[in-house]
């Protein structure tokens, strides 16, 4: 059986395990997105803070990621949980520490501007601060989102769900015909799913970058 | 009017440093302009080099990676185990996939500098510059490849072993020291490359005294960041019968013993800690005196 063979004769299956790989993505995303801000924020201010976030996070992103679903199959069991635990932290790290650099990299003249003009300490923040910051922290989105495809195909093996699945699946038949399709499939379908959720990020660049700063 | 001292730089880049003639008085910023006198430029100590190392920088991790691995062994001596358990562990079966998983570390490691540092000089020559971009475009859709895709893949083509698993570790971090090295490269400033070029250096002589011992510091970044992902690619290994510590975690996931899996993952942890502070030390030591920030 060829490859298109391959594809055309299980793409049900295909298509159901690149939704559930994006999705999972897709939704701890989200959730590293709006905890790596908020942290952002919070600490940005204060340097030993600041320090402390990044450390800590750069600290989880140097544990090898089959080791933290090790840690974490224990105390949350098989599955969903620990994939999505492990997704979540491994994407904080460049949000953090983009987010950081972003929000103290705003002129303090314009933030002082901002309050000249008589604009609260939140109002400065989402209407100066963090617009400003937003492009750092985009690309801090985009690089995690880029290394998460991967983390959530190692995921599999603690029974994630995803096209990672695809791949052990090959892994266990080696040898057999469709080992090669199915390791090509699961391993193609990632990289497609990466530049897909890429070119996403490009238009909501456009969409979302205010336009002062737009280059 | 005594001119307010300049806060002291910090050695972090990402510090947001004001613009010369600028300062912050309670918060508030002014800016001198005009001809008012010039602000004091704070006076370096020249009595003292500064320390690179902090004693806490020395010591902190390895205490800590030695307490943790010191509870995790008193607390397996009191778990109790299976047979299963028993004979994943048999044999000093622990210290052998240990072994494996440093020697693919160092070993993968070795071959990603010695690919990727020689390329990154070579694709920033006059000559061959045209090709940077289009270098660095495969290799960001390389990144987007999941490490366990392409070790499958490899262990397809090469067969079961520790060959694929260190082919697939190098193409892996090749990439991060690659444009790390481009980068640092790239950043130097073109006016001291000049007047290297102006006082008679030939080319070799700018690239080896003045362009590489600037982008020392961005390359070692790059060379830790290739150690650490090496650490953890290496867990993979064991799909494609590399060895490793891999072995010990996926042995415990697939016969649900969690006193493997949790020694495996443990170890794994602690190994890749202990790899990315050594790598910091280098970092700290290695880094071109003339480069540092003195504050």
């Amino acid at each position: 059986m060829n490859f298109w063979d391959y594809l055309g004769s299980r793409h049900e299956q295909l298509l159901a395990d690149a939704f559930q790989h994006a999705s999972a993505v897709f939704q701890c995303m989200v959730i590293a997105t709006l905890l790596g801000i908020l942290i952002g924020v919070v600490t940005y201010r204060s340097e030993w803070a600041g320090n402390l976030a990044t450390l800590t996070t750069s600290t989880i992103l140097t544990v090898p990621s089959l080791a933290l679903i090790g840690l974490l199959i224990p105390i949350v069991g098989l599955g969903v949980p620990p994939t999505v635990i492990a997704l979540t932290l491994y994407g904080l790290l460049p949000i953090v520490r983009n987010s950081i650099v972003g929000l103290r990299g705003v002129d303090p003249a314009l933030v002082d501007a901002a309050k000249g003009i008589g604009m609260s300490r939140t109002a400065r923040l989402f209407k100066v601060e963090l617009p400003l910051a937003w492009p750092p922290i985009l690309t801090g989105i985009r690089v995690s989102t880029q290394m998460l495809m991967g983390i959530a195909a190692i995921a599999a093996y603690a029974s994630g769900p995803g096209l990672g699945n695809e791949i052990f699946r090959g892994i266990g038949s080696l040898g057999s015909k469709n080992a090669l399709n199915q390791v090509l499939a699961g391993t193609l379908g990632i990289v497609v799913l990466a530049l897909l959720f890429d070119a996403a990020y490009v238009l909501i660049g456009r969409l979302t970058i205010s336009r002062g700063i737009r280059v | 009017m005594t001119p307010p001292q300049e806060p002291p730089l910090s050695p972090h880049p990402t510090e947001p440093r004001r613009p010369d003639g600028e300062h912050e008085v309670k918060g508030h910023t002014f800016r001198d302009t005009g001809d008012g006198e010039p602000e004091a430029t704070p006076v370096v100590s020249a009595t003292r080099e500064p320390r690179r190392l902090t004693w806490q920088k020395l010591t902190f991790l390895p205490v800590t990676l030695l307490v943790v691995l010191l509870i995790t062994w008193l607390w397996f001596r009191n778990a109790d185990l299976d047979s299963i358990s028993k004979n994943a562990l048999a044999d000093g079966n622990v210290w052998v996939r240990l072994k494996q998983h440093i020697e693919l570390t160092v070993i993968s490691t070795f071959f990603v500098l010695l690919i990727a540092i020689p390329l990154g000089i070579l694709l920033t020559r006059k000559r061959l510059r045209p090709a940077a971009p289009f270098a660095m475009a495969l290799a960001n859709i390389g990144q987007a490849t999941p490490a366990i895709g392409l070790l499958a893949l490899l262990v397809i083509w090469m067969g079961i072993g520790m060959k694929a698993a260190l082919v697939g570790m190098v193409i892996y971090a090749v990439l991060p020291v690659l444009s790390n090295t481009i980068a640092g490269l790239k950043a130097n400033d073109p006016t001291l490359l000049e007047a290297a070029r102006g006082i008679g250096m030939s080319p070799m002589g700018v690239l080896g005294k003045v362009e590489l011992p600037l982008a020392v510091p961005l390359i070692l970044a790059g060379v830790r960041t290739a150690l650490v992902l090496n650490v953890g690619t290496a867990t993979l290994a064991t799909f494609g019968g590399g060895g490793g510590l891999g072995d010990l975690i996926s042995t415990g996931i697939t016969t649900q013993r969690m006193p493997v899996l949790v020694l495996g993952s443990i170890l794994t942890v602690a190994l890749a800690l202990l790899v990315d502070w050594l790598a910091s030390l280098a970092e700290i030591m290695l880094r071109p005196r003339g480069l540092e920030v003195r504050s």
